[in-house]
């Protein structure tokens, strides 16, 4: 394992951003390679927490180095600083890193790091991009993958996760790390992570799913158990559940769990006086995919999605 | 005059979000069916447009008479920003000028623009009046996109600003007030002028006198009043030169904004405040018209010191 410089950058007052990537050379020149970015926000621990635990199950838990077949560059972390204060953007100027790709080397300070990144992680085979959702909810963890006409939908079904969300692009994901990497040839995939502040008991289940898509990948000579087949999920198949009235908001389902049409799976209490004002029902029958994550809400917020079941 | 909601939402805790505007129209019969809108506050840390739609208020209510067609005003979009001085919408830390147009099924900031862009549909003209960010100092400019300068130019012009700046097609921009509006069919026009978290009153009556001007020559208002607006220089005659940090540090300028400079000029120093040394001193890369000045001292490799138009020699 070698540890590479991609960039590093001076402060006025903080000791300098000195960014890192973990490379593991592969020992077959011919196997695919694959770059893994993770935690590009300061409030994305699961991104940050599987990078870190990737670089020690290659460097620790493989005791062949033979078994690493093609290049593996793993990236924990490319905002130390945000993740320092729980600032989820650029702390100066609250910029995202991922809307500044390719990146711009003369240009302003995230775009500058965007294109140190972009160029190291340029040209491997495969991309992976650890992120959490940029609304405000969480979710069971899920590949997305943009309709962008560059992407890979069988490459996607690799990680073995329940959903693979096959979104329509919009106009701001253009300045995205995937939408870019996948126009520069790489097979690039985001895996939306849980957006939890605390790591719970199946914290590893994204660790996992990434060595199981190295191996399927020949990338890897190891694999987990499990794994599902993926589906993929349009838009169209997302039914979007939302509250008609504010309030405390008490989900009574899990992410994850299968749902039947009219079942009780959240409530909203008024907050001054107690009591439950709205029942949250399903529309239909399928999995929770994600919840609003505050246990304040908005009236007219989005507080279910549910994948419909086929 | 009438106070109209145009978004309404219960907030959680004994509290509503809600997006007004006010609605100026001739006291007889319409005498021009054409509607003009006027924009500010999608960032909550710019308030230079808020001011212009005081002063545009308090005169459409001192000249009622003068008033020919309809006239919007929605001074607040961000409330809830403009209010925490947050610049994208709290809570979700989007910038709502990268969520346009919304829907009625997007999350709370996607359905907050689309009511607004329905709402604002239908004008024949809108003005969205932005005011830099808190790091930057602007002139009074209006920014156009050039897949619609044919139909935004011309008014562009009338609004009193120093600078009209036509920028190319950018796929991100798609997602913006101004563009969405646009392809509605609303000629939407962009002004940039001051500093995020002030007030510049000059500038707020510079433009004033511009969208009376403009309002006039498309007959919304008629009044004996003359507005003698200025002729801005356009980026269709020069060219734009940015000056980024090189490294960073606090940023002393010294100059001061909308200075005429020449090539080499000193801009300012990047000081190092614990030890007394610059670090770098920034000269101006070309001759021209500083109309962008950081304002913000502290900067990072890479942060904007300033911009200047400039050159193009034969044809400025």
């Amino acid at each position: 394992m070698q540890k590479i410089e991609i960039f590093k950058i001076t402060s006025l007052n903080r000791e300098p951003l000195i960014v890192e990537g973990y490379f593991f050379e592969g020992s077959d020149p011919k196997a695919p390679s694959v770059a893994i970015v993770g935690a590009m926000e300061g409030k994305t621990i699961l991104p940050l927490y599987t990078a870190s635990k990737l670089v020690d199950f290659l460097k620790n838990s493989i005791n062949d180095s033979k078994k690493i077949l093609g290049n593996i560059l793993i990236i924990p972390s490319i905002n130390h600083y945000a993740l320092n204060i729980h600032e989820r953007f650029w702390p100066l100027d609250k910029t995202n890193l991922n809307m500044m790709f390719p990146g711009y080397d003369k240009g302003e300070t995230t775009q500058r790091i965007a294109k140190k990144v972009f160029d190291t992680v340029r040209g491997y085979t495969h991309g992976i991009i650890l992120e959490t959702r940029d609304d405000l909810s969480t979710c069971m963890p899920y590949v997305k993958e943009f309709k962008s006409g560059f992407e890979d939908l069988e490459d996607a079904k690799k990680f073995g996760l329940k959903i693979v969300h096959y979104k329509d692009l919009k106009p701001t994901d253009t300045v995205s790390l995937q939408y870019n990497w996948q126009l520069w040839e790489t097979k690039a995939h985001s895996i939306i992570c849980p957006s939890t502040m605390q790591l719970q008991p199946d914290s590893d289940e994204i660790f996992e799913a990434i060595v199981n898509f190295l191996n399927k990948n020949n990338i890897l000579q190891h694999k987990f158990l499990g794994g599902y087949e993926s589906t993929i999920v349009a838009n169209e198949a997302m039914q979007i559940i939302k509250t008609p009235k504010s309030g405390i908001f008490v989900p009574t389902k899990k992410i994850g769990t299968q749902v039947i049409e009219d079942e009780v799976i959240g409530k909203i209490i008024h907050a001054l006086e107690g009591k439950v004002i709205h029942k949250i029902l399903a529309p239909c029958n399928g999995v929770i995919a994600c919840s609003y994550k505050n246990a304040l809400i908005f009236e007219n917020a989005v507080a279910f999605r549910i994948a419909r079941n086929t | 005059m009438q106070i109209l909601e145009i978004f309404s939402s219960k907030l959680p805790v004994g509290e509503n979000l809600v997006i007004k505007k006010s609605r100026f129209e001739p006291n007889s019969k319409l005498q021009t069916p054409k509607r003009i809108s006027i924009v500010s506050g999608i960032h909550g840390d710019e308030l230079e447009g808020q001011y212009v739609t005081y002063l545009l208020a308090a005169w459409l209510k001192k000249n009622p008479q003068a008033i020919r067609g309809t006239i919007d005003i929605y001074p607040g979009i961000n409330t809830l920003g403009i209010d925490s001085i947050t610049r994208g919408f709290p809570l979700y830390e989007v910038d709502l000028n990268r969520v346009f147009p919304g829907g009625e099924d997007d999350f709370l900031p996607g359905q907050l623009v689309h009511a607004l862009a329905l709402d604002v549909q239908g004008s024949d003209i809108a003005i969205d009046i932005h005011s830099s960010n808190i790091f930057l100092r602007e002139i009074p400019q209006i920014r156009i996109n050039k897949e619609f300068s044919n139909a935004t130019l011309p008014l562009a012009k009338e609004l009193n600003c120093d600078f009209i700046w036509i920028h190319d097609a950018v796929t991100v921009l798609e997602a913006t007030f101004s563009h969405t509006l646009n392809t509605m069919g609303t000629k939407t026009l962009v002004v940039e002028m001051g500093v995020g978290m002030r007030l510049t009153q000059e500038y707020g009556l510079q433009l004033l006198k511009g969208i009376l001007n403009l309002m006039q020559k498309e007959g919304i208002i008629q009044t004996d009043e003359v507005f003698e607006v200025r002729e801005p220089f356009s980026s269709e005659v020069g060219d734009v030169f940015y000056l980024n940090s090189p490294c960073s540090g606090l940023f002393v300028p010294a100059l001061s904004h909308c200075d005429v400079i020449k090539k080499d000029d000193k801009i300012g120093d990047i000081v190092n405040p614990l030890d007394g040394d610059i670090f770098e001193t920034l000269y101006a890369p070309h001759d021209g018209i500083l109309f962008t000045l950081r304002e913000y001292p502290v900067v990072y490799e890479g942060s904007l010191i300033a911009r200047i138009f400039g050159g193009n020699d034969a044809k400025n």
